[in-house]
């Protein structure tokens, strides 16, 4: 068992009753307190090891390792820029192309319009100017016709007038026994015929 | 009884960060095979990923290593030295390869030990930064005209560089250094010790004697989980701003102006 | 019985000599500096995180650079706790 016992007494005063073997331990304890090299202090072979292996690492790196790796990447980085700029170029051309296939396309189109209306225009020229021949044909026909039938009626109406005039002649020979003046019984025919068959 | 849990012993530091030698005495511990085994495995995914087709889309290694070199060039060079560091890009690909594959063992099962929680690996790496930056100053504008830049900076009244000069000289030629060495170091450290602690806790636990307190360890048991999610994290995080730190450096001394 | 002799094996050991109190006197010193040491730059990260939000809310067209400017932020901020974590470390062995 052990018995610590710790007293003022003026000064410190420390009174430790222990076995042997809490002794051994506590002197070891102590010693290592005193005596063990710091922790915080560097170890020549930590030391040594650690630096020669970073600097292998470091002087690798710088070589062969970072130049070829960055050498890669630069390349792959510029073939992606490449193609970047060649698919930009395509794309541009593509653009420029298309903004002329639409202007070709617009002036076809204004051109199809142009020509679509002069035809129009012909067209209507032509319509209006055969219906005018037409209209005029048929007035032509038309006053060539009335003028047909006004001069078949006439002549009718003289063929009529003169077999009335003859038949009247006839008959008022008949009925007086002489021949009468053919001046005036075409004359009262004329009249008869204007006045009559109305009345 | 709950006193086995309040008598949980932390092992001493010096139990868990250094390791024993593998062959000799004093040839290669645990730190230094990592160290060489992310060398190795680095070298092997840039060496497969160089011998590839460059033609064809990436896959596998060669993916890696380009999203490698984009996320350095994207994400760290144009982002603080502009296109005129684009040189740097293989200096700091490898520090930031070789630094995150540093951390991860501090996160994979087994390993469990991060190579950057020693003071080594990043005490070397930051004092490399450190002269890294100066040379390529001294070589861009001449040793006189730089060390007049960063001792004397310009657009300061001249009474004030009594006071400027000192600190300018501590902050850019001592603080720098150490403070990019003590952030990477410190950072893995105080993970691999929270890991330590929560993985000890959880198994003290769920071995205790007293049964009700196995159901306990399931608490810290979770915050370990979550802790070794969090180490992900902060192994990416700190392999990044170590990495952008050093191009910061590079950048303001090579182009004294920004 | 079995814990009981365990915390004094803990206690024990810390409290062996004169040299011993000393560190006993350092190991609690140095935890509280580190706890110290975490106010400032907590409240600091925390303004940073704060204000990046802000602004990346505000222009997420910007978000980028606010980030990579946030981290650097975070890391010269970040540098005083872990520089205090080491002080830690260092008065408890050196």
């Amino acid at each position: 068992m052990i018995v610590h016992v710790t007293t003022w007494h003026g000064e410190l005063v420390q009174v430790r009753v222990a076995t042997e073997e809490q002794t051994d331990s506590a002197a070891s304890t102590s010693e290592a307190a005193t005596s063990a090299p710091n922790p915080i202090a560097p170890e020549p072979k930590e030391l040594l090891w650690g630096a020669g292996s970073f600097l292998v690492f470091l002087v690798l790196m710088r070589l062969y390792m970072f130049p070829k790796i960055k050498k890669g990447m630069d390349a792959r980085y510029n073939g992606i820029r490449e193609d970047l700029e060649q698919a930009d170029a395509t794309r541009l051309a593509a653009k420029s192309d298309v903004v002329a296939y639409e202007a070709a396309l617009v002036g076809v189109r204004a051109e199809a319009a142009a020509r679509v209306d002069k035809a129009r225009q012909t067209l209507d020229q032509e319509r209006t100017a055969l219906m005018a021949d037409a209209t005029a044909r048929n007035g032509a026909k038309r006053q060539a016709a009335e003028a047909e039938i006004s001069a078949a009626r006439v002549a009718v109406r003289d063929q009529v007038a003169a077999a009335v005039a003859s038949v009247t002649e006839r008959t008022a020979q008949l009925a007086v026994g002489k021949k009468p003046d053919a001046s005036v019984v075409a004359q009262a025919v004329q009249q008869a015929m204007q006045t009559g068959g109305r009345s | 009884m709950m006193s086995n849990v309040i008598a949980f012993e932390f092992p001493p530091i010096n139990e868990l960060l250094r390791w024993k030698d593998v062959w000799a005495a004093g040839s290669l511990n645990k730190v230094g095979l990592i160290a060489v085994a992310s060398a190795l495995i680095g070298i092997f995914v840039f060496m497969s990923a160089a011998n590839k087709n460059p033609k064809v889309a990436p896959t596998g290694t060669r993916n890696l290593a380009e999203v490698a070199v984009e996320f350095i060039e994207d994400n760290i060079i144009m982002q603080t030295m502009g296109r005129d560091g684009l040189g740097w890009t293989p200096f700091l690909l490898t520090l930031f390869v070789f630094i995150y594959l540093c951390n991860l063992p501090g996160i994979i099962p087994l390993l469990q030990m991060p190579a950057t929680a020693r003071m080594a690996i990043p005490m070397f790496l930051a004092v490399l930064v450190w002269v890294i930056f100066n040379f390529s100053g001294i070589k861009h504008q001449g040793f006189f005209t730089y060390f007049k830049n960063v001792l004397f900076p310009p657009g300061v009244p001249k009474a004030l560089y009594i006071l400027v000069t000192p600190i300018e000289f501590i902050s850019t030629l001592i603080v720098r250094p150490f403070s990019m060495a003590v952030r990477l170091f410190a950072n893995m450290l105080a993970g691999h010790l929270l890991l330590v602690i929560f993985a000890l806790l959880s198994e003290a636990l769920l071995q205790a004697r007293d049964k009700i307190l196995i159901p306990v360890g399931i608490l810290p048991l979770f915050m370990l989980l979550f802790l070794t999610a969090f180490e992900v994290l902060v192994g990416f995080l700190q392999a990044y701003i170590f990495t952008i730190l050093a191009a910061v450096y590079i950048a303001g001394a090579t182009h004294p102006e920004h | 019985m079995e814990a009981l002799a365990r915390i004094a094996k803990v206690a024990a050991a810390a409290g062996a000599s004169a040299a011993d109190a000393k560190n006993n006197a350092a190991a609690g010193s140095a935890g509280f500096a580190y706890g110290l040491a975490a106010i400032g730059p907590g409240i600091g990260i925390g303004l940073i995180f704060g204000s990046a939000i802000e602004s990346m809310a505000r222009q997420p067209e910007s978000a980028g650079m606010v980030r990579t400017t946030m981290f650097l932020g975070i890391a010269f901020t970040e540098a005083l706790a872990l520089i205090g974590f080491v002080v830690f470390i260092l008065l408890k062995y050196a």
